[in-house]
């Protein structure tokens, strides 16, 4: 059925949220099935930066849901959004 | 390179018609494929010391490289023509990620819809023509593909074209606005070059007619809308409102107002990538402060704009929708969960207007008792919060949805009118 890349846009609780740690709480709470292949960091506006994960998932049921919902309950978290997508 | 102008351009239709060929094809013969992938290939033919057939070895080595991450954005691709730098993406299949098209930042200026002549009209080329109706995007190349697959046969073309012109009229798709060609991509018939194989067929070629599209138009004229993702308090700073514009422009001195929560103010200052700006306009991702707004006066899934040209509240919209599935039947009373913009809002499908008839376009039936998979519809809906939407004919960007229920895309909309509260 092949895969579908979707570019995420986490932004964090606040300013102060150490973005290195942020990363790897996401990375380990990545559902299973799904991977990230890379992260960017975007500068929004006064001292507030994104986190930009590409996660890889199946192109099957689903879609990135798990994933945003996992994402969802990581600590330091305050949202989610969908950036971009595409196949494979 | 980027001095063209750009295009963002979907790749839609049925997952097993070539898109990822397609897509691959347009690469390779607009030169777009990395070099390295080409010399790898004159590397290893050179070494097994025959050629082989270049393009399928540059497909499977592209998907490779890409399932690596050794490209940088993988969900995108590029390429240029004579006219135009297209972004290029390939639309997942499954249903589950039409969200993700309808709330995504990239949306399609245009899109290539393919469909193979050997199978048709498939579900999936249904649902993807009207997500590109929904999407806002109002020309369509159909790339009637893999003809190599019918012996370029005439009759096979026209089949497939009058199927897909039946599908458009179900979404009202004006079919004068949509062009048709008998591409393959395997093969690179009418891609770049005029085929032998097809000599009944005068028209453009895919890459003519991707060179003859119209330039997209930043809608930068349409009042400011910019719906708000998060909420900050900084300090030293105060409250600010983050979100990415969708149309119009935001500069220091406007004076504004968020909706629903029906507050406003004056601008202070905007930042995008943390430097302050003296304008921002249709797509920035932007901060920004108002005077005298506090972090609890503004909330998620609100839409900012001028103050003389405020975002509408829906008291009831009427929409026309598409279901994509549904374990039994939508009736009148149905309440399920509307994802538009920053904002998800459980609304009520207060009435079922119209069922459309998918073979002519017309009105089906009235006032039907209810709907299913597969069905188009109009229908009047009740938001149970307040929600900010937007007639899809004045401003396209603010006036699409997904339903959702039971963890399931259900269906997607755009909207035709809005009752104001």
């Amino acid at each position: 059925m092949g895969k579908v890349a979707v570019k995420l846009k986490i932004m964090p609780e606040d300013p102060e949220v150490d973005l290195d740690a942020l990363q790897e709480r996401l990375e380990g709470s990545l559902p299973e099935g799904a991977k990230i292949q890379g992260f960017e960091r975007d500068d929004v506006a006064f001292g507030l930066v994104a986190l930009l994960p590409t996660v890889v998932v199946p192109d099957d049921a689903g879609g990135s849901e798990a994933v945003e919902e996992a994402f969802g309950g990581v600590e330091g978290v305050e949202s989610i959004a969908v950036e971009s997508q595409g196949r494979l | 390179m980027s001095d063209k102008p750009h295009q963002n351009l979907a790749v839609i239709g049925h997952v097993d018609h070539g898109k990822s060929t397609m897509v691959g094809r347009l690469l390779f013969e607009t030169g777009s494929v990395p070099e390295h992938v080409i010399e790898q290939y004159r590397e290893e033919a050179e070494e097994k010391g025959k050629g082989g057939f270049e393009f399928a070895y540059v497909m499977d080595n592209l998907a490779e490289e890409r399932e690596r991450g050794v490209t940088i954005d993988i969900a995108h691709q590029e390429f240029d023509t004579d006219e135009f730098y297209f972004t290029i993406v390939d639309c997942p299949g499954h249903r589950d990620f039409v969200k993700n098209m309808i709330t995504g930042a990239s949306q399609a200026d245009n899109a290539v819809l393919v469909v193979a002549a050997d199978d048709g009209v498939q579900p999936q080329t249904q649902e993807h023509v009207f997500l590109a109706r929904t999407l806002g995007i109002d020309e369509l190349i159909v790339a009637v593909n893999k003809m190599d697959l019918v012996d370029y046969e005439e009759s096979r073309y026209d089949q497939t074209v009058e199927e897909v012109k039946e599908l458009l009229q179900q979404v009202r798709f004006d079919t004068d606005n949509a062009s048709f060609i008998p591409t393959s991509a395997f093969e690179g018939d009418n891609v770049s070059e005029t085929s032998e194989n097809t000599s009944w067929y005068d028209g453009e070629t895919l890459l003519e007619a991707l060179n003859s599209l119209p330039e997209p138009q930043p809608p930068t004229d349409a009042p400011l809308r910019l719906p708000i993702q998060d909420v900050y308090t900084i300090s030293g700073i105060g409250t600010v409102p983050v979100g990415r514009i969708e149309t119009g422009t935001m500069s220091p001195g406007d004076d504004v107002s968020f909706q629903p929560s029906d507050v406003g103010g004056e601008v202070k200052t905007v930042e995008m990538h943390h430097e302050e700006v003296p304008q921002a306009g249709p797509g920035d991702n932007v901060g920004f402060n108002v005077r005298g707004i506090g972090k609890d006066d503004i909330r998620r899934g609100d839409v900012c704009g001028p103050a003389d040209d405020a975002p509408s509240v829906a008291e009831t919209f009427q929409a026309q929708v598409v279901v994509m599935q549904h374990p039994s039947v939508i009736t009148a009373g149905y309440t399920p969960v509307f994802h538009a913009h920053t904002a998800q809002v459980a609304c009520t499908i207060e009435s079922i207007d119209k069922k459309i008839d998918p073979s002519s376009g017309d009105v089906a039936e009235e006032d039907p008792d209810f709907i299913q998979s597969g069905d188009a519809a109009v229908v009047t809906v009740r938001p149970q919060k307040p929600l900010s939407i937007e007639p899809s004919s004045e401003i396209p960007e603010l006036g699409s949805f997904a339903v959702r229920d039971m963890g399931q895309t259900i269906a997607a909309g755009k909207v035709l009118s809005v009752d104001e509260r």
